[in-house]
Formats: structure tokens, C-alpha cells, sequence
């Protein structure tokens, strides 16, 4: 990734006044814990090419529930469950897959899937058995509007209910909606400056309904409060590069609830763990093809216990870590 | 499960073993000195070193011997076969794995279709067929069987290292190849053959056997075209209709509207008068239709058609760009006026066959590029015209085969800036459409975005239109291809950072690099752009050009970089593939808005190559040579050219500009006019040469328009034009009369000629005619013919494919070629009517090597009889286990070098045993932590020991100084002469009771030790015994 100089150097400097800003907060969640640098260690491989049950073609996200059960969706539309040993369980296909196949699914509160249907411009929910609750789909028109979208990538959902949808291509921003759907706000334009996205790819909000955003394009992480009316940007950290703690298409994000952020590289092919505030704890994974390593990987999941379970999307299977 | 041993290639070697013994019996001998134990070591040593080389010599390999079974399924999907069976045909396939594999064996599962060609299904894997209900290999044509083809594909598919048999699925209706002469090949490499008979019944056929038209057809005369048609049923007289047509290049005429006719079983012939009013190469096409469908199963076999060449007056063939439509309106109104029949034919209408283009006897491309579509915002790629490569192929055969002209007219869109480099249509011409020279700043730079991942068969078709792309650019073009790999944003050749190379002489460099791209999924379309731009901004063209292939989902690019690309004059083209609904679609549309090149929407991947021609077309812009005040042609030094006679060449007018070429370097190229700038030799403006059979004429300016425009009040326009278009016009034959009659029978065209001379008449002797073939694949041949007869000749060659076998007969040197043709309407495919059993009953009675014959699996191809085959375990244990051989003789070497030092160590270096003690001894104490008391006096005893021997050291010297005489017990020993021996045994001069101690650095002597000790007792001894002599004298 090239960046022109000058705005870099803003770019950088706003980041840190928002790093100080945020200080207070995130800092001080991550003070009281100091991990110290690891690596992670690989313990299951599975999956294999193929377009049969329990096949992958090129898999592409990822969520678990409450029973560390795994949905995974992949090129060819199919929304497949597994357990944590990769053991197949159900299968089921989204309503169309003509213009392209979903990028994103997560969990909301009352355990539904949301399917970021990303080029019908919609998030389905789905039962965890599969049957799809149509009342509940929030967008499905493209455009510019109110409530209308271009390529959706990730749902979130906080914890008074309310819906977060995260968007880019023709406009990157996200979108909020009320626990019934309606729309309520939305913030973001493409950029590389505070507030603004460049594909964001990715969701995720912590116990303080702090929302986490993976800006994949500007390889850095964006954190928001949304307890507050407009919400506000609290913390802004990451840079582009291959180094330790350098990001390259973060293309996924989860929390864990001891203080730590983990992050799937697209672009440099591994996970990177950090403390809330951005300092790097460890890192996992390598580009290639033999266990171990990963080609482009989209997502990952982290179950109850602490197990990442890895997307390794162009070698179409998954890998499981702990890290 | 697999098991390992050892073999070799060139067991006659292990002979050599035979000399061990004889070697045990030297060595024994030779090492004697080193002791029994170390003798022995040495010898066994030795051996190993020898027995291992023996080994490597004999060629050793590692055997692997496994029972994992590999099955590939051979499945017949030619047209022979209903549609419904080869559906139950792949259900079979699939339900038999998943009945037979042995998934604990890691048993392997392939499916290989065929038709006319073979292609993989399902490479062979360790999992069942996954049933998509279709066959998803692009097959191609499947108007023949090429059983041979699919065993051979099969052989080359099977996994090393496993038990191979292989399953053909088909009615063995073969009619292409020999699958009987794969067959022992198949069973020398151990490989089974099971079959599945596909049974084909009875049915109602109607098949059109043959067209035939007279071979002397005269203008104006009636004649009879003969049809002749066969019922295949036994009983039934089934109506239907007959159809007559007549071609004439692009034109279709009815001469036999639907005629009702009756057909009874067996042959029916049918007769229908005709008259021909103008010569010319005709062909006619001759269709019968059933009036009820069930009468007749196949419709492939209801057409034929017959070819007749009437002699006449000349014709040419006008193709211009469909974009600009009229633009040579002025050249055929005048060449009209000067009795050249002339067609005009749009680029985007063009001819399909061969046949087509034989009716005229030249063809002008008029400033016609090879793909051409109406300028638009948005262009789909349906609306894309261009030649394909058999169009462009067509072409060339009709002037180099048929003796047809080929004229090239310039303008902006013709030769190099029409994309015409580097195709077949530039090695026919007498000029080069590119140019090599550094002089001339004619230099374009292109760089191809690589990203269309969703596409089906993605990675196929970018390196399809990558390919295309590199072959349209010249020599001195820059070309560059960022993909999405591991890295990133990469580029595909990159030389010391330069991704934007140019082509010259790595073009072939190039194309195979393609086959190594594997473009993945890019992010964001910015990175990409800024690494083009970087390089961009690091050559020098004169045109840069960057088009993008995308499913359009990437994040778009910033604002910033897209200026960035307009201050620099870049434009960017972007094709849409696949895209994601109209999202996916704007932001491309937008980037070529905003850079100024174009949008194309790809709805059919095939047209990806005209798309990427077109565009390419732009790189090219640099070769239109546009000089400021225009330029004078000028005549050629030399002699004048047949074009230019009669023309006052010194009032040419001048033109406004033309295309830059290279002159072939060929002494059959002639130039008759050209420009002094930029270069003589890029400057040509007319050229022609005779090419094989026919003649090209390079014309790089316009024929009246924008750089001629001052031509068409020129008092030689008309008189140059048709000089040129006459000069390369096939020549007619006047002199004598030949009548050409073609005829197919068992696959072999057999053509006729019968010459007689209309002056004398006379039969015409002697002559060495040769026939040249165009098949319908275009490949051409040439066929010698023989005279039969007075008069006759005649010429035979095999016609194995469906479609039109276009021929051309030379009389004799220069005269006119007389064309002719015959059609093979349909493959035999569609004649076959029963299974041949008797061929599979072969292939699968074939023993394989150590195996057992294989097995006819009957049964039918429905849902009851399919559990029948069923039956029948093909992954059954009744071949030879597979033996995978890896050689081994180099580690075999390494093995025998190391033992070979371990021997040279052996036989050098002796090892005392005294080391052994204190060893254990210091095991016991430091590493078993013995006691300590132990350890003391163990230490006590060492320095003890050491004291008394250095005090024996003392008292040796002393003795040796003082020159003392031996005691009596040594002398008695020692005798009249010294025993050297016994003097250098240590303490030798002294009493039993004073030998010193053991040495405290164990068995070991020290060489220097020995040696001081031996010199003194040698000289004392040597004293001694002078003393002794001059007591006696």
C-alpha cells in the first residue's frame, strides 16, 4: 500500500491525538493486563476443496454461537454449521448467490444469524437451524438513501438492540438501526482521515457497546462509542507494513473479554493479537499452502476456549489455533 | 497399505560381489600389521564399501508396493448416444463409487469425457463424484467417437503408485482413431479394463446421403442436381420436404422451395433442374425435414451439399469497418466503372467459411481493423465485431491455397493501428505492421489489471485476453500485468523493479509467465493503480494505456490517483466480468469516464480476446505517421511495377499521411511507391508480392479520404486502382477447358479432372496437376495427381472430418487454379445405429500384465437397470498390486563415501583401551556422583604414579651420561650384538624390581619418548661393543 507522504504524516498525527484522547479509556482496560510477545500453535487442519457437504470453495466468513458451533459461508452461497472438530452438521443455501455471495455473518443477541448479503445490499437473519426470518432482513435496495446500501460487509448488534451495518464500494460507512430496524443514523465517507472508512470490512463491539471497526483499506483499526448520541471515535490505531503489529487488509476483528483484539490479515496472510490500545502481543500464521500457513485468509472465530478457528480461504479449509 | 523394498535396474552388475572373497583373502593378508581386531573391522568395512557400490552401480531403487485402487471412468458422451442415456450414464458413474470405493485404501475416482477430443471430468481423487447433474467439462464437438484419445488421456491421468483400471462407458461406436491399438499398451502397463456396453436401439432414420451437381456446368444450360437420400426404416414410407439453396459467397438463393416428397424404405433418388446465369463459385445445400419429427431421430444428418465452380469474369470482395459505414463508396463506384464486380461486405457481417470467400477472386480489406464496435459510454461486448483467428486464417488460405487476391487498404484503423500485428494475415502481406526502429517514436505502453475472481473459469480467460493483449503490441512496445498473489498487489515480470517491460524479444518470456498467473482476490483497485502509474512514469511511449479486467468489487480507487492518470495523459480502459449486479458495475464505468478510455460490459467471456484487440488497437496509435505540409509518394528506384504502368509518377499527388510499416526483407517484395520520411524502409506506400498461389498488396494510405482526399480529382485514381486490384486478382483459365468432379466414399475424397483442349480437340496428356486442400479445421495439404486415363486425372486423400474440404487444382505452373469443394455433411456418428460389441468384447478380454482379464458389465441405463451394474465391483482386488520405483544409487554412493572413511579411520588411527578407565571412572564420579573418598585417592594414586616416573626418567638419563656398563643379565640378553628390541624396551637398563609404573597417560606412547629412549640405548650399546672389539685385538 502506497500512501502520499504528506497525508500520511496527518494522518498519523491525528491518530495519535486520538490515541492520547482515547487514552483514559482503553488504556486503562488494557494497564492491568501486560501479556508478553508469543506465537501460536496450530492444532487442528481441516477442510478440504470441494463443493460437497463439509467442502470448501474458497470460504469466506465466518461466526459461532453459544454452543461454539461453526457457520461458515463460502463461494458458492452455502451457509455450512460444523462443530468445533469440523464434524459437518447442516447445510443450507442463501435465496440467491447471481450477483455474488455473502462476505460477513455474526451473531445477534437473541442468537440469529446475520448474513451480510453483500451483493443484494441486505442482512438476512436466519434461524441457527437454518430457516430464514424474512421480517426481519434489514436493506435490499441499493443506492444512497436513507436505509439504502452498496456493498454490505458486516453486522453487529449492541446491547440495547440496536443494529450496526457497515458498507463500502460507492460509499463506505455505517449504518444504524433500531432493534425494529428503522433507520436511526449513519456516519463515514470514504478516507483516510478520522471517521472515515476505506472498506470497512469488519465489526465488532465490546461489552461497553464500544463498536470495533476493521478498516481494511487504511490497515488500522477505528473504535466508536456508541453510548453516545453521535457516535464518537475514541481510538485509531494500526499502520500499513508486514512488520509485527503492522496491518495489511485487516479484513476481521474479535474481542475477547480479557483485554484483547485479534485481527485477520488478508493481506499478510496471518492473526495478530494486540491489547485494546493497539500494542502488539503476538502474531500466527505465514503465507503457503502447508498446515501452518495461510493464503488470504477472510475470518476467523474465537470459541469458549479462546480457540481461533481460521478461514484459510484460497486453501479452501479451516485451521484451528490457539494463540 | 504400502510396503517398501529394494530392486534393481541392472542386476548383471551385482556379479561384481563375486570378487569379495578374493578381496577378503588380500586384505587379510595386507592388513596384518593392524592387529585381529582391527584387521577385521577394516575388512568388513571394506566389503561394505564395495558391496554398496556394487549396489549403486546396479542401478538400486527403493520399491513401494501399493494396493490403493485408482479407477477412471471413460464416459462416451459423442452424439451416437441419446441425451437421456449419457444422463444415466453419469448417475451410474457416480453411484458406482460411491458403492465400490474403499475410502480405508484411500481408493481413487476419475471421470474422463469424450467425444471427437478427451477431456478431464474429475481428476482422479480420494473421494466419490460429486453429483452437479451435468458434465461441466466444455467438451467441444461431440459429432465423433475418439475412444483411443479418452484411453490414451486416461493412461497419462492414472496417480503414481497405484492399482489402475479403467471403465469405458460407450456404444464403441469409434470413428476416429484405433482403440484396439491402445489396448496392449494399456495391459503391458498392468491397466484394466472394465466395460459398460451402452445399448442403442432400434429406430426410424432419414439421412441425406449425398448432393450432386455436374461437374461441366454451362451458363445458361439446364442442369440436374441430383439428391439422394436413404430410409433407414423397414417398413415405413415417411414424408417430409425437400429444400434446395444456392450460395453464392454470403448470398443464399431458393431454387427448390419445400417440396413435398415421400420417402419408402431404402435409397430414393430425386432429380431437380437447374440453370446457372452467372459464373461464379457456387455451392448448394440440399435439407429434408421430416413432417413428423418422431420419423427421424437425428437432425445432424438431413443436410448436404455440393460445391461447382462456373468460370467467368473476375469479382472482389470489398470488407470495410462497420463503424463507418460508406467510407469507400468513392473506390467501388469506380472500380464498378471499370467492370470489377465489386461486394462490399461489413466488418461486423463477415463471411463464415471458406466456400464464401472462393467466390471472388480478390478480397480488399479497406481500412478495417480486426475488431471494431460503435463508440458508445457503455460498449457490450455482443457488440464487439472482429475477425476470429479462423477468419483471419480464411483469409490467408484463400490467397496462399486459391490464388486469390489480398488487398490492404490503409487508414487510421488498418495494418499495425488495426491490431493486424503478429497475426497470419501480417506474414501474408509484403510489408511488416510493426516497426523496430528506435529512431522512430512509435512506442506504446500497456498495462493489464488483472481481477476477475468470480468469473467462472476466472483465471482461464485473463490469461486467454492476456495473451491476446501481448500478441497484438510490437517490438518496441512496453507491456506490464499487476495480479493479486501472496505479496499482494504483484507485478508478473519484474525486472530490478520494473514491472512495465518491453515486449522485443521477451514477448515469448511472456506469454509463458502467463501460464504461472494465478489472480486472486484484490482488496482495493488503488495500490494496483499507483504501481502502474510508478511505472508508467519510468518509460517513454508516446501512448500509455492501462485496462482493467474486474468483477468490479474492489475498493475503488481515490480520487487523487485517478488525476494522477489524467495529468498524465493514461487512459484507462475497464471490462466488467461477472459483476455484482449494478454496484459492481459503476465505479468501472466511472474510471474509464474519468481517464478517458472505455467501458465494456462482458457478457459472454468468449468475447474477451475482440474486447482486448480493440483496445490494444490504441497502443498502436503511434504508427499513424501524420507529417506536417503531408508527403509526395515516390516511385521505387528500380523497374516500375505492373500497378504503375501508364500512370505520370511524377504527378502523384501528395498525401495528408499512412501507416508506418517494416519492408519484408524478401527479394520477392516489390515496392512501387514510397515516402523518404520518417525511414525508406517504414516508409512504404505501395508494395505487393506473389504469396504461394495468390498475390497481397500493402496500400498504407487511404483511397480518397482523409490523407488522399485530393486523390479523387486525380486523372490516375481510377487507373491505379484498378491496375492494383486487377494485378492481384486470381488468374482465370481461358486457354483450355477442365471440369472438376469431386466424390466421398469410405471416408476418402476422390477428385477428378478431365482435360480437353477446345481449340484442338484433343485430350490433354502429361501434365503434373496438383490438388490443394483446405479441410474443414483449415489446416492445408497438397496432393499429387495422377493421369488414369487419356485426358483424366484424378487424386485421393482421406476426409475424416465433418464440414467442407475446399480444393484448388493446378493445371500446371501459372495457369489459373480451378476450385472446387466437397462436403463431408456429417460425421459418421450419426450413421451408427447399433453398439459394436465386438469391440468392447476386445478391450476387455485384453489381459493385463500380472492381472486378471476384465469384466462386460451389462445392464441398462435406467433407474432399475442401473442397480444391475451395480453388481459388478469394479474397484475389485484383480490386478497386479502397483510398485512405485524411486532410484536410489546416490544415496547409495553417500552411503558408501561415508563407510569408506570410517574404513580409511579404522585402518590410520589406533585407539588404546587405557582411556576406558579413567573414562568409566570419571562416568562413576561425575555423572553418578560417587564418593568422594574414592575420588581422592584415586588422585593420590595418579600423582604417585607420575612422580615414580619421572624419577625412572631421571635415572635413565643419568645412566645414559654417565656411560655405564650394561649389568650381566642385560648383556647375556643382548648377545655379541646389540638386540635393538630389547634396548628399546623402557627400563631395560634396569632391574625387574625398578621398571617403572604404567605411564599415567595411559597405554599410549609418545613417538619423541620412544625415540630419545632408543637413540641413547643404540649408542651405548654401539659402544659397548667398539669397546669389546679393541680389548680382543
Amino acid at each position: 500500500m502506497q500512501f502520499d507522504s504528506r497525508s500520511r504524516k496527518n494522518t498519523q498525527s491525528r491518530r495519535s491525538v486520538l490515541q492520547f484522547a482515547a487514552g483514559g479509556g482503553l488504556a486503562l482496560a488494557s494497564s492491568c493486563r501486560q501479556p508478553s510477545a508469543s506465537t501460536g500453535v496450530l492444532e487442528k487442519v481441516w477442510g478440504q476443496r470441494g463443493i460437497l457437504d463439509g467442502e470448501f470453495q474458497k470460504p469466506r466468513a465466518i461466526a459461532i454461537d453459544q454452543d461454539d458451533l461453526l457457520y461458515i459461508v463460502d463461494m458458492t452461497g452455502r451457509i455450512q454449521v460444523f462443530d468445533g472438530e469440523g464434524a459437518h452438521q447442516r447445510t443450507w443455501r442463501t435465496p440467491s448467490i447471481k450477483f455474488g455471495k455473502p462476505c460477513g455473518l455474526s451473531f445477534d443477541r437473541a442468537g440469529n444469524l446475520m448474513v451480510a448479503d453483500t451483493h443484494y445490499y441486505q442482512i438476512l437473519f436466519y434461524n441457527r437451524e437454518g430457516k430464514l426470518l424474512r421480517n426481519r432482513t434489514i436493506g435490499g435496495k441499493h443506492g444512497d438513501a436513507i436505509g439504502e446500501f452498496s456493498f454490505v460487509t458486516d453486522a453487529a448488534q449492541d446491547s440495547q438492540g440496536n443494529y450496526y451495518v457497515a458498507q463500502y464500494h460507492e460509499h463506505d460507512r455505517i449504518q444504524k438501526f433500531s432493534p425494529n430496524r428503522e433507520f436511526q443514523l449513519r456516519w463515514g465517507k470514504l478516507g483516510e482521515g478520522p471517521a472515515e472508512f476505506n472498506r470497512p470490512q469488519n465489526l465488532a463491539l465490546d461489552e461497553s457497546d464500544r463498536l470495533w471497526v476493521a478498516d481494511s483499506c487504511n490497515h488500522r483499526v477505528q473504535v466508536f462509542d456508541t453510548r453516545t448520541t453521535t457516535p464518537e471515535l475514541i481510538a485509531s490505531w494500526g499502520a500499513a507494513g508486514t512488520g509485527p503489529g503492522e496491518l495489511k487488509y485487516p479484513y476481521d476483528i474479535v474481542l475477547d473479554s480479557k483485554g484483547h483484539v485479534y485481527l485477520c490479515e488478508f493481506g499478510n496472510h496471518r492473526i495478530q493479537k494486540f491489547t485494546l490500545d493497539g500494542k502488539w502481543l503476538a502474531a500466527w500464521g505465514q503465507p503457503g499452502r502447508r498446515a501452518g500457513e495461510l493464503h488470504n485468509p477472510w475470518g476467523f472465530a474465537r470459541d469458549s476456549n479462546g480457540r481461533l478457528h481460521v478461514l484459510d480461504s484460497m486453501n479452501h479449509r479451516i485451521q484451528r489455533i490457539t494463540l | 497399505m504400502d510396503r517398501l523394498g529394494f530392486s534393481f535396474d541392472h542386476p548383471g552388475y551385482l556379479s561384481l560381489l563375486l570378487f569379495l572373497p578374493a578381496m577378503w583373502y588380500l586384505s587379510f593378508r595386507s592388513l596384518a600389521a593392524l592387529g585381529s581386531t582391527r584387521r577385521i573391522l577394516a575388512i568388513l568395512f571394506r566389503s561394505v564399501v564395495f558391496a554398496v557400490f556394487v549396489f549403486a552401480l546396479a542401478n538400486v531403487q527403493f520399491l513401494r508396493t501399493s494396493d490403493r485402487m485408482a479407477v477412471i471412468y471413460l464416459l462416451d458422451q459423442s452424439e451416437s448416444i441419446p441425451a437421456a442415456k449419457r444422463q444415466w450414464m453419469l448417475n451410474y458413474v457416480v453411484q458406482d463409487v460411491k458403492e465400490h470405493r474403499r475410502p480405508g485404501r484411500n481408493d481413487l475416482a476419475g471421470v474422463i469425457v469424450f467425444g471427437r477430443d478427451a477431456l478431464i471430468e474429475v481428476p482422479p481423487f480420494d473421494d466419490d463424484i460429486p453429483n452437479v447433474g451435468r458434465i461441466e467439462a466444455q467438451l467441444g464437438n461431440t459429432d465423433a467417437t475418439n475412444l483411443e484419445s479418452a484411453l490414451q488421456l486416461a493412461q497419462a491421468s492414472f496417480p503414481e503408485g497405484s492399482v489402475k483400471r479403467i471403465v469405458i462407458v460407450t456404444d464403441g461406436n469409434e470413428n476416429i482413431g484405433n482403440a484396439r491399438s491402445v489396448a496392449p499398451q494399456l495391459a503391458r502397463n498392468g491397466i484394466g479394463i472394465d466395460v459398460v456396453p451402452v445399448t442403442l436401439n432400434a429406430r426410424s432414420e432419414i439421412v441425406v446421403e449425398k448432393v450432386s451437381v455436374p461437374a461441366d456446368i454451362r451458363i445458361g444450360q439446364p442442369s440436374n442436381i441430383n439428391l439422394v437420400l436413404q430410409n433407414y426404416s423397414e417398413t415405413l414410407t415417411i414424408p417430409g420436404k425437400v429444400r434446395i439453396t444456392q450460395h453464392l459467397g454470403p448470398n443464399e438463393t431458393l431454387i427448390v422451395p419445400e417440396t413435398a416428397v415421400a420417402l419408402p424404405p431404402g435409397k430414393t433418388v430425386l432429380r431437380f433442374p437447374h440453370v446457372i446465369e452467372v459464373p461464379a463459385p457456387y455451392r448448394f445445400r440440399a435439407t429434408f425435414t421430416a413432417d413428423n419429427p418422431g420419423d427421424d431421430h437425428l437432425s445432424q444428418n438431413n443436410t448436404a451439399s455440393a460445391f461447382t465452380h462456373v468460370q467467368g469474369k473476375g469479382r472482389i470482395l470489398l470488407i470495410e469497418n462497420f463503424e463507418n459505414p460508406g467510407e469507400f463508396d468513392f473506390l467501388v463506384q469506380r472500380l464498378r466503372e471499370n467492370k470489377i464486380e465489386t461486394d462490399i461486405m461489413p466488418s461486423n457481417q463477415l463471411f463464415t467459411s471458406l466456400s464464401e470467400l472462393q467466390a471472388y477472386d480478390s478480397v480488399i480489406l479497406a481500412n478495417v481493423p480486426r475488431a471494431s464496435a460503435v463508440e458508445g459510454d457503455e460498449i457490450d461486448s455482443n457488440q464487439v465485431a472482429a475477425f476470429s483467428d479462423d477468419q483471419i486464417r480464411m483469409l490467408v488460405r484463400n490467397t496462399e491455397q486459391f490464388g486469390s487476391g489480398l488487398v490492404m487498404l490503409g487508414g487510421a484503423s488498418s495494418f499495425g493501428a488495426g491490431g493486424w500485428a503478429n497475426t497470419e494475415l501480417e506474414k501474408a502481406m509484403p510489408v511488416d505492421f510493426t516497426i523496430k526502429n528506435a529512431k522512430v517514436q512509435a512506442v506504446g505502453a500497456l498495462v493489464c489489471l488483472m481481477h476477475a475472481s468470480e468469473m467462472a473459469q476466472g483465471n482461464h480467460w485473463q490469461k486467454v485476453v492476456a495473451r491476446e493483449a501481448i500478441k497484438a503490441l510490437g517490438p518496441m512496445d512496453y507491456c506490464g500485468l499487476i495480479h493479486w498473489d501472496f505479496g499482494g498487489d504483484e507485478w508478473l515480470w519484474n525486472e530490478r523493479g520494473n514491472g512495465i517491460l518491453r515486449v522485443n524479444r521477451r514477448r515469448r518470456k511472456m506469454l509463458s509467465q502467463l501460464n504461472g498467473m494465478s489472480p486472486g482476490d484484490m482488496p482495493a483497485f488503488d495500490p494496483a493503480m499507483q504501481m502502474a502509474l510508478t511505472g508508467f512514469n519510468k518509460v517513454q511511449a508516446s501512448m500509455k494505456l492501462m485496462i482493467i479486467i474486474s468483477d468490479g468489487d474492489p475498493q475503488p480507487p481515490r480520487p487523487g490517483t485517478i488525476n494522477k492518470f489524467k495529468q498524465a495523459g493514461i487512459k484507462i480502459s475497464t471490462v466488467a466480468v461477472g459483476t455484482h449486479g449494478p454496484a459492481g458495475s459503476v465505479p468501472l464505468r466511472r474510471i474509464a469516464a474519468q481517464t478517458g478510455g472505455k467501458y465494456y460490459k462482458a457478457t459472454n467471456p468468449k468475447a474477451l480476446p475482440r474486447i482486448y484487440q480493440r483496445e490494444v488497437r490504441r497502443i498502436a496509435r503511434p504508427l499513424i505517421f501524420e507529417p506536417p505540409g503531408g508527403v509526395t509518394p515516390q516511385p521505387a528506384a528500380g523497374t516500375r511495377h505492373e500497378i504503375l504502368q501508364g500512370i505520370d509518377t511524377s504527378a502523384i499527388p501528395s498525401i495528408e499521411g499512412f501507416m508506418l510499416t517494416t519492408l519484408k526483407e524478401n527479394p520477392l517484395v516489390e515496392v512501387a511507391l514510397t515516402s523518404p520520411r520518417p525511414q525508406p524502409k517504414n516508409g512504404t506506400i505501395l508494395a505487393a508480392w506473389t504469396y504461394k498461389a495468390g498475390r497481397t498488396v500493402a496500400f498504407t494510405t487511404d483511397a480518397g479520404k482523409k490523407w488522399t482526399s485530393s486523390w479523387t480529382d486525380w486523372n490516375n485514381y481510377d487507373k491505379l486502382f484498378t491496375q492494383m486490384v486487377r494485378w492481384s486478382m486470381r488468374p482465370v483459365n481461358e486457354d483450355h477447358h477442365y471440369s472438376v468432379a469431386t466424390d466421398i466414399k469410405d471416408g476418402h475424397v476422390r477428385v477428378a479432372v478431365t482435360a480437353f483442349d477446345n481449340d484442338s480437340g484433343e485430350f490433354i496428356n502429361g501434365r503434373n496437376m496438383v490438388v490443394r486442400t483446405v479441410s474443414p479445421d483449415l489446416t492445408s495439404s497438397e496432393v499429387k495427381m495422377r493421369q488414369v486415363a487419356p485426358g483424366r486425372y484424378v487424386a485421393e486423400f482421406p476426409a475424416p472430418q465433418a464440414g467442407s474440404y475446399h480444393l484448388a487444382v493446378t493445371p500446371r505452373p501459372g495457369d489459373g487454379v480451378l476450385l472446387s469443394g466437397i462436403d463431408v455433411p456429417y460425421s459418421s456418428e450419426y450413421r451408427e445405429r447399433e453398439t459394436n460389441r465386438a469391440l468392447l468384447d476386445a478391450l476387455a478380454s485384453t489381459k493385463p500384465n500380472s492381472g486378471q482379464r476384465g469384466k462386460v458389465i451389462d445392464g441398462s441405463f435406467n433407474e432399475k437397470g442401473i442397480s444391475d451394474l451395480l453388481n459388478t465391483d469394479t474397484y475389485r482386488s484383480t490386478l497386479a498390486p502397483a510398485v512405485r520405483s524411486q532410484d536410489a544409487w546416490f544415496l547409495f554412493v553417500f552411503l558408501g563415501a561415508s563407510v569408506f572413511l570410517v574404513d580409511v579411520f579404522v585402518r590410520r588411527v589406533a585407539i588404546g583401551r587405557d582411556w576406558i578407565a579413567p573414562t568409566l571412572l570419571f562416568i562413576r564420579q561425575k555423572l553418578l556422583r560417587n564418593v568422594r573418598e574414592a575420588s581422592v585417592d584415586a588422585t593420590i594414586e595418579r600423582l604417585r604414579n607420575r612422580k615414580e616416573k619421572v624419577q625412572s626418567e631421571i635415572d635413565l638419563r643419568r645412566a645414559a651420561t654417565r656411560f655405564e656398563p650394561a649389568s650381566e643379565t642385560e648383556q647375556e640378553l643382548a648377545g655379541d650384538t646389540p638386540d635393538l628390541d630389547a634396548l628399546r624396551r623402557p627400563g631395560a637398563a634396569n632391574s625387574p624390581e625398578e621398571s617403572p609404573p604404567p605411564s599415567s597417560t595411559g597405554g599410549v606412547t609418545t613417538p619423541d619418548q620412544a625415540n630419545d629412549m632408543d637413540y641413547t640405548a643404540r649408542l651405548l650399546a654401539a659402544k659397548k661393543h667398539a669397546w669389546k672389539n679393541n680389548q680382543r685385538e
